[in-house]
């Protein structure tokens, strides 16, 4: 009985989530959140730095085993921090680009198209870079475990510049700084 | 009122099978039976099986064993057919998306693996109580295929949400339908399978059956009220992002 009472508990919380999650969808269809607004900005810089293997082999060189696993740990905790906001843009960006898939202009959806799978591979990567990540915090000594996310981010930083100009070509976009 | 025979209970065992039917029939009319195939099919099946299954149980000329053979060939092929209709609904939800077609097949595959490996598990620690066994191995079967199809779709609804993919209304009412009575069946299956409430079982098989005609009138409404238009426009990505992305295309042609 005990094993009954398991699982009615198990099926009680998925309808319980199965229903949350029903309802939240249904708040966003209805209410048309304002996506863009909640674009997140991203030091892509700083999360370079942080997944350069030459730090990692200096580090090691430089300091204590023990002293390298207390380092490597706060970087790991700011790595995590990075990987969950470029997952967290992909989402948002994910709906952007749905949005603009229904456009008629054929360039703008094929622009849209690309972003959306460009935002899909970004979340998935940051999923399972997140799950690497904790796991390599039980002992820190291994290195970084988010490039493919970083990677994934450029192009999907390429993809929604592609869209923007697209979508908005009265905004002068400059793809570089010399004339 | 809750007992086996009453009015409420004809009602509920009769109604949600005739809406089905009716729905299988609408679809088929309105040439949506190439959308919803796994559901059509669903949808008349439970139809048929109800036209067989309720006679034999009110006709006291047939002997009751009858009643459990019928029901527990019924539910093997039933299975069958809510497996189709997930796989069918999985391959709709991720399909559209090239950079996940993968990702959904790999996740059903392996999510499916480790669910019938619990399903089994258990099945395995289920009592059998009577001494004509199928009664008993029916009520493990439904469990059995509940915590399957509850698993997967509870996933379903989880890597959706977390990839904030868009769904068809109707497959969206086609799974919140089958998530809602697998999370519901399953809790009383697995109370029934391992002898709980014994002298209350029909308390329990009216929740079942109320259950089921929520769900048929939730397909009715998701599969025949027509999407209201949505109101979603392009949103337009910001300047200050744009700008943000100029400068790291920028630094990136300079490498």
């Amino acid at each position: 009985m005990t094993l009954a009472v398991i699982i009615v508990i198990a099926a009680f919380l998925s309808l319980v989530c199965i229903l949350g999650l029903a309802i939240s969808r249904s708040l966003q269809v209805s209410a048309g959140h304002d996506l863009a607004g909640q674009i997140r900005p991203l030091d892509v810089e700083a999360f370079r730095n942080l997944l350069n293997p030459a730090d990692d082999a200096f580090l090691r060189q430089r300091l204590s085993a023990s002293d390298f696993r207390l380092v490597q740990r706060a970087r790991l905790r700011a790595m995590a921090a990075y990987v969950q906001e470029a997952g967290r843009n992909a989402g948002v960006l994910i709906g952007i680009g749905q949005s603009a898939m229904a456009t008629a202009d054929p360039r703008t959806a094929e622009a849209a198209q690309q972003l959306v799978n460009e935002a899909l591979l970004v979340r998935r990567n940051a999923g399972f870079a997140l799950l690497k990540i904790y796991v390599v915090l039980t002992w820190p000594t291994s290195g970084p475990a988010a490039s493919s996310v970083f990677d994934g981010y450029q192009r999907l930083n390429r993809s929604a510049m592609l869209l923007g100009r697209l979508q908005n070509p009265a905004v002068p976009v400059r793809v570089s700084a010399r004339p | 009122m809750f007992q086996p025979h009453s009015y409420l209970w004809h009602y509920l065992w009769v109604a949600p099978n005739l809406l089905l039917a009716v729905l299988a029939v609408l679809l088929w009319q309105r040439g949506l039976h190439k959308q919803f195939r796994g559901f059509v099919l669903y949808a008349a099946f439970q139809a048929v099986q109800w036209a067989v299954l309720y006679p034999i149980d009110l006709i006291p000329s047939i002997p009751a064993e009858n009643f459990w053979r019928v029901l527990w060939l019924s539910l093997l092929i039933q299975s069958l057919i809510v497996f189709l209709l997930i796989s069918e609904i999985f391959a709709d939800v991720f399909g559209h998306y090239p950079a996940l077609a993968k990702f959904g097949k790999y996740l059903i595959r392996g999510a499916g693996a480790i669910l019938v490996l619990v399903a089994t598990v258990v099945a395995a620690q289920a009592p059998i109580d009577n001494t004509f066994w199928l009664i008993p191995a029916s009520h493990i079967l439904e469990e059995a295929v509940n915590v399957v199809s509850c698993g997967l779709i509870f996933l379903l609804f989880l890597s959706a949400a977390y990839f904030r993919l868009t769904w068809r209304h109707g497959v969206f009412g086609i799974t919140l339908g089958l998530g809602i009575s697998a999370c519901v069946h399953l809790a009383t299956w697995a109370v029934m399978a391992n002898g709980g409430l014994a002298d209350k079982r029909y308390v329990l098989d009216m929740l079942n059956l109320a259950t089921y005609h929520v769900c048929v009138l939730i397909w009715f409404y998701y599969l025949l009220v027509p999407q209201k238009v949505a109101t979603k426009s392009a949103v337009p990505l910001p300047e200050h992002n744009l700008e943000l992305w100029n400068r790291e295309l920028e630094r990136l042609l300079q490498q």
